[in-house]
């Protein structure tokens, strides 16, 4: 697929018309001076004089008066007949499971009068055990998009069930071939129907009917590598939460690699530095991910060093010698550790190559963690991408020698298949090409028939993401559009059930069925109470047996690295404008897409700074023919000699309706378009740049080579560094935290004073009053939030859940490139510097250079900090409002009124956490956030919480930290005249957070948890100095790492008193 | 049968009716009184006099057994248990067809007792017949129930045009007098001179003082009213919307003496006490159904909306929520919790939507003045649904802490006895707790 995309801001550049050439330069055109301009005598007769203005504003002020004093009239509907589980003004939550294909998760969904709004982990049913991921937490709002399809459609037009249903019944009899291509298929009754389907269609032996998985980001290669091993194409279970040493080789198990959501929950517990052990975390990869940023020692390697990384390991712990790169150091450490805790480690790779994926299994076997961190019995029945298969598909209809019934499921060959473009023009000759599929998305739009799938929110589903447990998803909204389940489709047109209509029980009543028949048999009602049951699974039978290693990646030259981001993923959520615009954890880039490469390496080609003005240069990578051009972003960390693309981008480049969205707008709202008129995708797909083999590669040898201009970008943090401000983060090493005292890592701010002998003594901030103590210490509550910066991996699920809980507006790239992003929380990201070897070096002018200490180390390691309002019980906010409209309780909240704030801005001014963010338009009807904010839409509004106001333009708003939660709590504990329990409350953030990271409670309880954390030894205030007293506490991030300066500085300081 | 009969006797006090009764009452009144006692006990929950209901209509029931063949004595047998007297008597037998429900067997009740009850029965007035005959008196009392959506009526036209009447007299009387005075003037050229306007400066600067006093006050009193006037914007209080229903709620809740809760029952769980849905209508009226009563008009729009089908005695399914005309609207940034007041603040329902056992009209939002005169209401001064009247509630109202009876407010209570200094500080003022020490003055109390 060719790509030759190039950035231009408009009609005129692209064709650099005369006019544009003279007008590039000038940013304000026709610039007039003020004399000029009063002196233009065409003025003076201008219809509206200033006067008539005054008088037009005296009428505005007078009519809008008058206008106000007459309530409107408002019409209350109660329901005709009552659900009986529904009481008006309550939530009602519903356990349930998400599956998209790629993730999965029990999830709880809250429902409000009929409408689900919130999404999070199920903490006490699953094995998920409440860990989710920012795209489940999003899926909410992809239910209320206005885009999706509401009919099934024929030959591109509405169209009946009826008639649809009858004329694929048809084409399926009639057909010789009939092919269905879906993604991985974890439910037992979709695999039944299918079963069933085959057995009808194919009869004894026959061919007729084929089933192929194909996932847009493929596994095969680790299914094909465990068949050469253990003999079977299964995907064992990992438990990260048993390995003391973990090593993982390109695999970001954390974000996106397998099972994140599992993975996250299972890792984060073996953080806290003060449990029992704390696990020890290597990771070797090219682009910096979200693993690799909260690694302990992390080397940099190129893709095609993958192997030689595993072999150097196998070799060493053989005690062999191996050839290495400039990653033995942290190799070597690998080694160390791995010798130490044996077959309590776990190795994972990333790498859809089946020789690399061999040599971890070999490595795995050498340490024998078969049997204690890797569960090959309970296997993972996700991605079960068969690549060959899908590629021989791909090849047959791109030749036109396709099926002639092709039903695709859940996937998007055309935009993510490396031939897709090929495959488009073949699937116009297949006589029935049928689509069940939500949008008319980029394969659907070119079938024959679309059949709407219902969204997952309002299905029935099942799922069998592991051998070990059966789960299913229950419908929290009766269908909004006349779609139908996938199921149901299915077994309509295998002539096994007819049509249900809207309130349709043929899905139910087959999956009901399903586990009925499942031995043992297991109540139904207890089944979608906790969404999901736990099944026997038999003891593993498998044995390890050296297999010959293959399929080794080679590579020359730059190599680009094909990854998946946090938010955006393999590209189907891309029209969710939450997910867009969170920012990218590590970039903190927010919608769009770029090429990575490492600061060091763009020196003189690049810019290697923007900001609101000056954007990214661009380049043009170019693998096997094909190119791609796009913005190139100083990623540290990024392996020298290798960049990365993220995959997902350039949904929709032939103007598809998948979301508004999906696409880039323009300055004062609507789409940009392109040539042709269509509107302008995000990013650019590289799915056409991925190569084959034996399976698909998601690394490439690629030329890179800049390209005139730049390019804007809209990133929420453009500094890199901390700059050694020890009071913002802190951070030691285990070791450090194990033997020495607090003072060594978390000294606490000290100032001078007289004691009563007039001699100056230093005492500890907290002694320091401006003015008299709210009292917020004994009465009432006091609610606080510790963040433990060890255990946070930076994933955006608790910015997500804040933005779902709170109703904050979506505001687009142009704004946020303005810094007017709404997020009441934001994760601040920090590299270390070379300059700052360590957080809490002193610094003097001799030693330091704050120049140098901006840029970050080639291969930094990286703080997340989420941050939020601290509700200080000192806020510097309050005390500068004009019109008192933020103020504070005596529960130790920083209030903000709405409705009296006059927008002065004088708070954000003063807060010294820029935590204020102010409300510059208005989101839910200016036509610039049309495209973006689904509060402009009358079913994106639905996804609104009822209980948190929408704010208007003119106001300052932040975190409230859950206000609404608080109240609720609290009433329900006085209704049932019972003191709250600790962990009863939790903020939106809380609830998301899969390690746990975020701890809410009441202070004033003494044996909360929330209270012992906030008098832990690693417990510190940010910007403690200031004195501002906030209720918010961090834990010093420890690192498992040996670091002999932060060691050395530490030491120092600690002897210093 | 209890309900209709109470409402029958207060709502249509035909003489006709009241004669019927007194002479009833005069003969058997011991027997009457045994009759009804036990009717309402027994038999109300399911039968009517004249409707059938759950149960057939009971008014002449013996005299229809003796008609249609029954055996003798029968139909006690059926009273006291009515599957021995379907086994024995082919007409009972034929009677427990009448409806799928089983009839409760009463075998306590001795012949007496239903012979007392049935002469009860037998001697109500059939409301149908008695409504037709007393039509015209009952009309004009039920108009109050029934009552039209009342709008303030507006008689500011009057005013106005009083006002023209008086500008017109004023100029015609001046007209006459200016006449007058250049016929009698002897300088006819003078007078001439002298325009409207200069003559009414003429005259204003005469009188200057008077006028300079007059302005001021009409100046200072425009300005009080603008003040007074903009105080008044989005004040709720008397707001009186029509309803697509005349639903009165003197009736349920004051003659009827239904609770509240019972129709508004999400109350005490949520924050919106809530317009109940038409299907807690019809757990009464699916049997009262007003025929031949002014207001049968309204209940047949229950029926419309819960697709009731009065003959079928049965849902056809198809229902129609009814869209009523919110009263008591808060403003869109204010957060007010039904369930925190009546539960745990124990309020009643009449400290802030006053008696509505007495309220016949449609329900309007009540003036302060005229909540405070019910008794046990604490007393308020700023009008009703305003800010000023929540806190200044939140400012006078004790909340119960450290009793013992709620756990909540023991450990809020226990907390704050480690400040001695404040929690003295909190009773000295007033004695008590107040809501707003306890937080109920903060603004993130009721708005987020």
């Amino acid at each position: 697929m060719e790509m030759t995309k190039k950035y231009w801001k408009g009609i005129d550049e692209l064709n650099q018309t005369p006019e544009f050439i003279k007008h590039k330069e000038q940013e304000f055109p026709n610039q007039q001076s003020v004399e000029d301009f009063l002196a233009d005598e065409n003025l003076a007769e201008s219809s509206t004089a200033r006067r008539d203005f005054l008088k037009f504003l005296g009428f505005s002020v007078a009519a809008a008066t008058l206008a106000a004093c007459e309530a409107p009239v408002t019409k209350v509907v109660p329901y005709a007949v009552k659900p009986e589980n529904v009481t008006p003004g309550m939530p009602t939550w519903y356990a349930s499971t998400y599956y998209d294909g790629a993730s999965y998760a029990s999830i709880m969904v809250k429902t409000r009068e009929g409408r689900p709004i919130f999404i999070k982990g199920n903490k006490d049913f699953g094995f998920t055990k409440g860990g989710t991921n920012p795209q489940i937490i999003a899926s909410v709002l992809g239910l209320y998009d206005s885009e999706r399809l509401a009919d099934p459609q024929a030959n591109g037009n509405k169209s009946s069930w009826a008639t649809v249903d009858a004329a694929i019944s048809k084409a399926i009899s009639g057909a010789k071939k009939v092919t269905l291509l879906s993604n991985t298929v974890i439910s037992p009754s979709i695999k039944r129907a299918i079963a069933e389907m085959s057995v009808k269609l194919n009869g004894e032996g026959g061919s007729k009917f084929e089933h192929i998985q194909y996932d847009a980001v493929s596994y095969a290669g680790m299914r094909e590598a465990n068949l050469s091993n253990f003999g079977a194409r299964i995907i064992p279970s990992y438990d990260f939460s048993k390995a003391k040493t973990i090593v993982s080789v390109g695999a970001d198990f954390l974000s996106t690699w397998l099972l994140p959501t599992e993975f996250a929950v299972q890792y984060g517990t073996r953080r806290n530095p003060e449990g029992d052990w704390m696990s020890k975390h290597f990771q070797f990869e090219s682009v910096l991910s979200v693993t690799g940023s909260n690694a302990d020692v992390r080397g940099m390697i190129k893709p095609s060093e993958e192997a030689a990384v595993l072999s150097y390991i196998i070799a060493a712990l053989q005690g062999k010698s191996a050839a290495a790169g400039s990653w033995k150091a942290a190799a070597d450490k690998a080694v160390a550790a791995l010798k130490k805790s044996k077959k309590e480690s776990v190795v994972v790779a990333g790498s859809n190559h089946i020789g690399v994926q061999q040599l971890a299994n070999q490595l795995n076997n050498i340490l024998g963690t078969y049997g204690t961190t890797i569960d090959l019995a309970n296997s993972i029945n996700l991605h079960q991408s068969e690549d060959a298969k899908a590629l021989k598909l791909a090849a047959d209809v791109a030749a036109g020698k396709g099926p002639e019934v092709l039903i695709m499921m859940g996937v998007n060959p055309v935009y993510s298949l490396p031939n897709g473009a090929e495959f488009a023009k073949g699937l116009k000759s297949i006589k029935t090409s049928v689509a069940i599929s939500s949008y008319a998305d980029e394969t659907a739009s070119l079938c024959t028939y679309i059949c709407p799938d219902h969204h997952q929110l309002e299905n029935w589903t099942d799922h069998e993401a592991k051998a070990g447990e059966y789960a299913v998803g229950q419908p929290t909204i009766r269908p909004l559009h006349n779609t139908a389940s996938a199921l149901e489709s299915l077994l309509v047109w295998n002539g096994a059930a007819s049509r249900g209509g809207q309130d349709s029980a043929v899905a139910y009543d087959y999956i009901k069925a399903t586990f009925a028949a499942l031995s043992p048999a297991g109540d139904f009602a207890y089944l979608t109470h906790n969404s999901c049951i736990e099944k026997p699974v038999a003891p593993a039978a498998f044995t390890y047996t050296a297999a010959p290693i293959k399929d080794l990646p080679k590579a020359n030259g730059t190599e680009v690295v094909f990854y998946q981001k946090p938010a955006i993923g393999n590209g189907a959520l891309a029209n969710n404008p939450w997910l867009q615009e969170l920012p990218d954890p590590i970039t903190k880039v927010t919608w769009d897409n770029y090429i990575t490469m490492n600061p060091v390496e763009m020196k003189g080609k690049y810019a290697t700074t923007y900001d609101q003005e000056h954007g990214l240069n661009l380049a043009k990578v170019t693998v096997n023919g094909k190119s791609v051009t796009l913005p190139v972003y100083p990623l540290p960390g990024q392996a020298p000699g290798t960049i990365g693309i993220a995959l997902g981008y350039g949904r929709g480049a032939n103007g598809e309706k998948i979301g508004k969205a999906a696409y880039q707008t323009k300055e004062y709202g609507g789409h940009a378009t392109q040539e042709n008129g269509q509107p302008t995708p995000i990013g650019a797909n590289v799915f056409g740049l991925l190569s084959a083999a034996a399976t698909i590669s998601y690394e490439a040898s690629a030329t890179v080579s800049p390209v005139e201009g730049t390019y804007p970008i809209a990133a929420t943090q453009i500094h890199h560094t901390v700059m050694g401000r020890d009071s913002i983060v802190r951070e030691t090493t285990l070791s450090i935290f194990k033997n020495r005292e607090k003072d060594a890592y978390n000294e606490g701010h000290k100032l001078q004073k007289l004691d009563k002998h007039g001699n100056h003594v230093e005492a500890p901030v907290s002694e320091f009053d401006l003015w008299a103590a709210h009292p917020v210490e004994k009465i009432g509550h006091r609610w606080g939030i510790s963040i433990d910066l060890s255990s946070c991996i930076g994933c955006g699920s608790c910015l997500v859940a804040c933005q779902s809980e709170n109703n904050v507006p979506v505001v687009g790239k142009d704004e946020v490139r303005r810094g007017r992003e709404m997020h009441w929380l934001r994760i601040d990201r920090y590299f270390a510097s070379d300059e700052e070897a360590a957080v809490g070096a002193k610094k003097d002018k001799e030693t330091f250079s704050y120049d140098n200490a901006e840029i970050a180390a080639l291969n930094p390691s990286v703080v997340h900090m989420p941050l939020m309002c601290h509700h200080c019980n000192h806020a510097p906010c309050e005390t500068v409002c004009p019109v008192a409209a933020t103020t504070h309780s005596n529960e130790g909240l920083n209030q903000m009124a709405y409705n009296r704030c006059i927008g002065t801005r004088y708070c954000a001014n003063n807060c010294p956490y820029k935590v204020r963010r102010f409300n510059w338009f208005n989101y839910p009807s200016y036509k610039k956030f049309t495209e973006v904010n689904p509060a402009q839409d009358d079913l994106g509004r639905m996804v609104l919480n009822p209980d948190v106001t929408v704010r208007t333009r003119g106001v300052m708003e932040k975190c409230s930290l859950c206000v609404q939660r608080i109240q609720a709590t609290k009433l329900v504990a006085k209704k049932e005249a019972r003191v709250i329990a600790d962990g009863e409350f939790a903020t939106a953030c809380s609830d998301a957070c899969p390690t746990n990271a975020i701890v809410v409670g009441d202070w004033n309880d003494l044996k909360s948890m929330i209270r012992e954390k906030s008098e832990g030894v690693r417990a510190y205030q940010a910007l403690e100095e200031v004195g501002v007293k906030p209720n918010v506490w961090y834990q010093v991030k420890v690192r498992n790492e040996e670091n002999s300066l932060l060691d050395h500085i530490q030491q120092v300081a600690e002897a210093h008193h | 049968m209890e309900i209709s009969n109470i409402q029958m006797l207060k709502r249509f006090k035909s003489l006709a009716f009241a004669a019927l009764t007194l002479s009833f009452v005069a003969f058997s009144n011991l027997v009457s009184a045994q009759g009804e006692g036990l009717f309402k006990a027994k038999c109300a929950t399911c039968h009517m006099t004249h409707k059938n209901s759950t149960g057939p209509k009971l008014a002449g029931v013996r005299a229809k057994w003796a008609a249609g063949g029954a055996k003798e004595g029968s139909i006690y047998q059926w009273v006291n248990n009515w599957q021995t007297a379907a086994a024995n008597d082919p007409y009972a037998a034929e009677v427990s067809k009448w409806s799928p429900t089983a009839m409760s067997a009463f075998p306590d009740l001795k012949k007496e007792d239903i012979d007392a009850i049935m002469d009860w029965v037998d001697a109500q007035p059939d409301p149908a017949t008695a409504g037709a005959t007393a039509g015209g008196a009952a009309g004009t009392d039920a108009a109050a129930t029934t009552a039209e959506p009342l709008e303030e009526e507006n008689n500011s036209w009057i005013w106005i045009i009083m006002g023209v009447i008086f500008v017109v007299i004023i100029m015609a009387v001046g007209g006459v007098r200016r006449q007058l005075k250049i016929a009698t003037s002897d300088n006819e050229e003078e007078a001439e001179k002298m325009t409207y306007g200069e003559e009414l400066r003429a005259l204003a600067w005469k009188y200057r003082l008077q006028v300079g006093l007059v302005s001021l006050v009409v100046v200072i009193s425009i300005v009080v009213a603008l003040f007074q006037s903009l105080y008044s914007i989005n004040i709720m209080e008397g707001y009186q919307p029509s309803q697509p229903i005349a639903f009165p709620h003197a009736a349920h809740a004051g003659i009827n003496g239904i609770d509240c809760k019972y129709c508004h029952n999400t109350v005490t769980k949520s924050k919106s006490a809530s317009i109940p849905s038409v299907n807690v209508c019809m757990n009464c009226h699916k049997q009262i159904d007003g025929e031949g009563k002014p207001f049968a008009g309204e209940i047949k729009k229950i029926y419309a909306a819960a697709g009731w089908d009065k003959a079928g005695m049965k849902y056809t399914g198809k229902t129609k929520p009814i869209v009523w005309n919110k009263v008591h609207v808060l403003p869109e940034h204010v957060y007010f919790n039904h369930s925190q007041h009546v539960v745990v603040g124990g309020l009643d329902c009449k400290q802030c939507h006053g008696d509505m056992t007495q309220m016949t009209e449609t329900v309007k939002v009540q003036p302060v003045e005229d909540l405070n005169k019910i008794e046990g209401n604490i007393q308020l001064t700023r009008k009703t649904l305003t800010m000023g009247w929540c806190i200044e509630c939140h400012g006078k109202k004790d909340v119960a802490i450290g009793n013992g009876k709620n756990a909540y407010y023991d450990e809020i209570h226990r907390r704050l006895k480690k400040d001695p200094k404040l929690y003295a500080q909190y009773l000295n003022d007033d004695g008590k707790v107040t809501v707003n020490e306890l937080g109920g003055w903060e603004c993130a109390k009721c708005h987020y």
